[in-house]
């Protein structure tokens, strides 16, 4: 239990539902996003391409066209060459970066446009671009593509592939146009990088809103958690708060409070029950004990007080069985009324081992407590009066002589722990675990098996535990736990921070 | 100085019946109300010295009754019969605004010693004393001290408590029940004799033999410490 609490105190905000759910959310939602946008990217990228290669195409027939035409005289490269120079000044995609202004128009076209007219012997004929074109003849030899459609040619010294494309002419050379992938790969870049920021904007965005939203949805439904872990026992008549809404958490509350409504109705009635039934039994008791008394206290023969005293002790303990009964048939209801204080356990079994002392030793039984000091849990008084008062009477009645009761108390996870041992004959075999019973009680008791159903009853009403067995080395070992006083505290606040 | 009058509200007639008898012993007048009404037509016709109020009246909640008295100006001490199991905060709430309660079924005994502390609360400031003698036992509370005939009682602390309640309540009947709620502060019910043998054990170290025994068991009811 400890643990957990300590888990959660550790990083509160990170262990909330709001914050699973959100980052669920934002994951799927950033799935989609960039799903949509792989698609819209091939779908760029291709149109790129086919405006590229349509582009090439087109250039290369005209150029191809000019190359045939024009004559093979020595003016015929500086012809072709022009040509070849305007037609790539029109360079779709062509990118308006710094770059283009650091240097010469020219410099920059021939990097990403070239064009080159092989002869039939394969050798280079006419250059245009930057270098001597031998590097890209080379490459364009290396490549084995189809001399229709346009392909992608990668060239040593450039880090940027050329798409190319070929036309063969009538004198059976062959002219080739390529165009750098630069600037297409450069517009694809500059789209993937925006959309990237775009996209780590929104997902962030949204997972902030979902985030913001479902803590707030669930902070009804905190608020809610809240004031029905406040309904106690002792407190049935508030209710959790509602919305206007009629979404599923205001349903759920409305839900809870019609839930509450019923329990209530249903706690009012067995408290009328009991009520009427201890009312109803008391007034009788009341008058017979009372004429008793009066008798008593007349001229009685002194061989008559005898049979009427022990008479009304009859009457005490018929009801004390009654009140007892009804205790702990509304404890087992958790309907029993409390109005709980802060008690300290360890003054309490100081006073109550100085109550029962004398009786114990008469009986020659001695009492240690074993306490490292205060111990605080919030119970109701009385009732806690009565469940240790219990266990004493419980070992004053059944101890044989010569034993020693040990009384221990201390604090560990969040809970007060007493223990109640003893070196006595322990419990009969044939009650065992039924101990915590109503009725349960060994052959030879006197009692009315009442006083540790009662205990139990009373301390599971208070979030405790009680447990008994025989210890090892021979004698009975009873344990009462509750939750402490400051662990409710905490608990309360880290609940409120956990959100 | 005339008997102390009593109004006994109790629909009950059998318990009203016996409860009248020892009251009158006591030396009380009792006038007994089967209703609220009759008892606030008899609270404003007299003045009483204390009453006694059962809690489950026919037409009205007792509490009621009490409260609708007390805004009438009856101030006198009430001592509330109560055949419910559990006391709700009002009842409590009287019982810090001076009244006492008690359960039913009761003690006679206790009900006399009850309401006489009750009636008596105002008038006598014993809590004021700092020494009590009663016939030959010396109580001395600045210094916790007892003597009997002069001779220091060796006395526990608890002891020493559980003997100054008994003298400053001398002559009165104590029973258990307010022993140990008054000298250990516990609402409870044992099974075991555990007052019993306390008392026990003062009376052996007070009732020594040869004196006067002083603490005197009723059987059934509780302890009486012998007045002057």
């Amino acid at each position: 239990m400890s643990s957990g609490v300590t888990r959660r105190a550790a990083n509160p905000i990170m262990q909330s539902a709001a914050w699973r759910i959100s980052l669920w959310a934002s994951l799927a939602f950033a799935i989609g996003t960039m799903l949509v946008f792989a698609m819209l990217h091939q779908f760029v990228a291709n149109d790129i391409q086919r405006r590229t290669d349509a582009w090439l195409s087109g250039e290369v027939e005209v150029l191809a066209d000019v190359a045939e035409r024009t004559p093979k005289d020595h003016l015929y490269s500086a012809v072709v060459g022009e040509v070849a120079e305007l037609a790539s000044k029109e360079v779709p995609n062509r990118q308006r970066s710094t770059e283009a202004e650091d240097h010469p128009s020219a410099a920059e076209l021939n990097d990403s446009v070239f064009f080159l007219q092989t002869a039939d012997n394969g050798s280079a004929r006419l250059w245009v671009g930057s270098g001597d074109g031998a590097t890209n003849l080379a490459a364009i030899r290396a490549s084995k593509a189809l001399p229709d459609v346009p392909y992608d040619v990668t060239v040593k010294g450039f880090s940027f592939p050329f798409r190319v494309a070929t036309v063969r002419i009538a004198d059976g050379s062959y002219v080739y146009l390529g165009l750098s992938e630069r600037d297409e790969l450069r517009v694809l870049r500059s789209l993937r990088v925006r959309f990237l920021a775009l996209w780590f904007v929104i997902v962030l965005l949204g997972f902030v809103i979902v985030f913001y939203a479902t803590r707030r949805m669930l902070g009804h439904v905190r608020d809610i958690t809240e004031a029905a872990s406040g309904i106690g026992q002792a407190d049935l008549s508030s209710r959790v708060p509602t919305t206007s809404r009629n979404d599923e958490v205001g349903h759920l509350a409305r839900t809870l409070n019609h839930m509450l409504d019923r329990i209530e109705s249903a706690m009012n009635q067995l408290h009328t029950i009991t009520d009427s039934l201890a009312h109803d039994l008391r007034s009788p008791l009341t008058a017979v004990r009372g004429k008793l008394e009066v008798v008593l206290s007349g001229d009685v023969r002194a061989e008559q007080i005898d049979p009427i005293v022990s008479a009304i002790d009859e009457l005490d303990r018929l009801t004390e069985f009654l009140n007892t009964s009804l205790d702990v048939a509304e404890a087992k209801a958790d309907a029993l009324r409390m109005s709980p204080t802060e008690i300290d356990i360890d003054e309490l079994l100081r006073v109550m081992i100085d109550l029962y002392e004398p009786c114990l030793s008469e009986k020659g039984i001695s009492v240690q407590l074993r306490s490292a000091g205060t111990v605080h849990v919030v119970a109701d008084a009385a009732l806690l009066h009565r469940v240790v008062a219990n266990l004493l009477d419980n070992e004053a009645k059944h101890l044989p002589a010569s034993c020693t009761v040990v009384l221990g108390l201390r604090s560990e996870d969040g809970f007060a722990e007493l223990v109640v041992e003893d070196n006595g004959p322990g419990f009969d075999d044939a009650i065992g675990a039924q101990i915590f019973e109503q009725r349960a009680k060994g052959r030879e008791s006197k009692g009315h098996g009442l006083g540790l159903a009662f205990v139990a009853a009373v301390v599971r009403a208070h979030g405790g535990d009680v447990a008994a067995a025989n210890r090892p080395e021979g004698g009975a070992r009873l344990s009462v736990t509750l939750p402490l006083a400051a662990q409710r505290k905490t608990e309360n606040s880290l609940l409120l921070v956990n959100g | 100085m005339g008997s102390m009058r009593v109004l006994l509200v109790e629909d009950e007639v059998e318990i009203q019946a016996f409860l009248k008898k020892p009251l009158a012993d006591a030396g009380y007048d009792v006038d007994a109300a089967e209703d609220g009404r009759t008892a606030v037509m008899l609270a404003s016709q007299n003045t009483y010295d204390g009453l006694i109020v059962d809690l489950g009246l026919p037409d009205v909640d007792g509490i009621d009754l009490i409260l609708q008295l007390r805004k009438r100006g009856v101030a006198s001490p009430v001592l509330i019969l109560s055949a419910r199991r559990s006391l709700d905060d009002r009842v409590k709430g009287l019982e810090q605004g001076g009244d006492d309660y008690l359960t039913k079924p009761f003690a006679v005994a206790e009900l006399l010693a009850r309401l006489r502390n009750l009636m008596r609360r105002n008038p006598v400031p014993v809590e004021n004393l700092t020494r009590l003698r009663i016939l030959d036992l010396e109580l001395d509370f600045i210094k916790r001290r007892a003597t009997r005939g002069g001779e220091v009682l060796n006395l526990s602390p608890q002891e020493f408590v559980l003997l100054e309640y008994l003298c400053r309540h001398a002559g009165r009947v104590v029973t258990r029940s307010m022993l140990l709620a008054e000298v250990w502060g516990m609402r409870i019910q044992p099974d075991t004799n555990v007052v019993d043998v306390h008392i026990y054990r003062l009376r052996g170290k007070i009732d020594t033999a040869g004196r006067v025994p002083l603490i005197k068991t009723l059987r059934g009811i509780g302890y009486v410490l012998r007045g002057d």
